[in-house]
């Protein structure tokens, strides 16, 4: 009985906090939230406002951007799976304005539902993320107990590291054909 | 001999003084860069029986960057010649001993192993921080490009330029900030 409880419980909850059920909501449309906390005298106000997002108008994006006309024929006879793709940027792990975007405040790279990147697009700029957490190139999106200045960690951490993008996909993909091969 | 093939002569044959800045230079890479200025290979001059190589200076050797995991995965050899003498120390080590000796190892390796070696060596200067002396930086005329861009953290960059910065990703409708 008890636990039937508990799981109705669960149920109710998650039908109120979970953003996927809130999504299919039909009367509000939503919007980016900030949560916000107030005190007044003795009671915690917590509340979500809706907040429009600042990266509207600064947004690339690949249809957006004049095209050369030679360029078009090879762009239309495949669309690119996501926006970077589209793009075709070479973003290095030093370009720390482009990396940033995708990581939260305290350096975490954000998950694919919030990026909307394809797989491969997603696991590179993960990499690239923690390449530049690693070369101390980021250190004010880190945790809070975190050694923020790269000279003051331990034996190795200590000195410069640069790394290189090639290394970001080693593993080859086997071709059908190479199946039989040894 | 004329006014004008006198200094021709005296360019060709005199030692110009290079500078390097190791700052965020992968040692291996421009120790080969630094090796043709040492030799002498960059002049048309140049034969192996010429002393025509220039000098070279280096300086902030103590901020020079290895690629990936090589701070902790290269690890130098020395054998005091006795039974059991044998030791690894890792390049990080090495660098905590003394910050100079990555770069001139990396120079000295990327020489031919000849009887020019050693006094080739005596014409490099490394300095692990800025400061080099009068008496050496007075005759500095060159300066040697870096092979690498310095890069920039993001700490450094002024709050307005990256905000102001062109966005390529955007939040979801329903995305809470954090
Ligand atoms: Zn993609």
């Amino acid at each position: 009985m008890a636990g039937l409880v508990r799981a109705g419980f669960s149920l109710t909850r998650n039908a109120i906090f979970s953003t996927s059920v809130r999504s299919i909501a039909t009367t509000a449309q939503l919007n980016l939230k900030a949560i916000r906390e107030q005190t007044e005298g003795s009671t915690l106000v917590v509340e979500g406002v809706t907040v429009p997002s600042p990266r509207t108008e600064l947004l690339i994006r690949a249809e957006n951007v004049p095209v050369p006309a030679e360029d078009t024929a090879l762009s239309t006879s495949e669309k690119p799976p996501c926006y970077m793709c589209a793009l075709g940027l070479d973003v290095k792990h030093t370009d720390v304005l482009i990396l940033s975007q995708f990581v939260r405040s305290d350096g975490c790279m954000l998950p694919r539902r919030i990026t909307g990147l394809c797989r491969r697009q997603q696991k590179k700029i993960g990499k690239m993320v923690s390449m530049a957490q690693k070369a101390g190139l980021m250190i004010n999106l880190t945790p809070e107990k975190c050694k923020k200045d790269p000279t003051k960690r331990r034996e190795y951490k200590k000195f410069n590291t640069y790394f290189d993008e090639r290394t970001i996909f080693m593993r080859k993909i086997p071709k059908p054909e190479d199946r039989f091969k040894r | 001999m004329s006014a004008a093939k006198r200094v021709q002569q005296w360019a060709a044959f005199a030692r110009t003084w290079h500078i390097f800045d190791c700052k965020w230079q992968d040692p291996y890479d421009s120790a080969n860069i630094i090796k043709k200025y040492l030799m002498g290979l960059h002049k048309p001059i140049y034969h192996p029986m010429n002393d025509c190589g220039d000098v070279v200076v280096c300086i902030n050797s103590k901020e020079i960057a290895l690629r990936g995991d090589e701070w902790r995965k290269r690890a130098y050899f020395h054998h005091t010649g006795y039974p059991g003498g044998a030791s690894w120390t890792l390049a990080w080590e090495l660098h905590n001993k003394d910050p100079t000796l990555i770069i001139k190892k990396a120079v000295y390796r990327s020489m031919k192993g000849n009887l020019q070696r050693r006094h080739t060596m005596e014409r490099l200067f490394i300095y692990p921080g800025q400061e080099v002396p009068q008496d050496v930086m007075q005759n500095v005329t060159n300066q040697i490009r870096q092979l690498r861009l310095v890069p920039t953290r993001l700490d450094q960059i002024p709050e307005e330029v990256a905000k102001t910065y062109p966005k390529v990703m955007d939040y979801p409708e329903d995305y809470v900030l954090k």
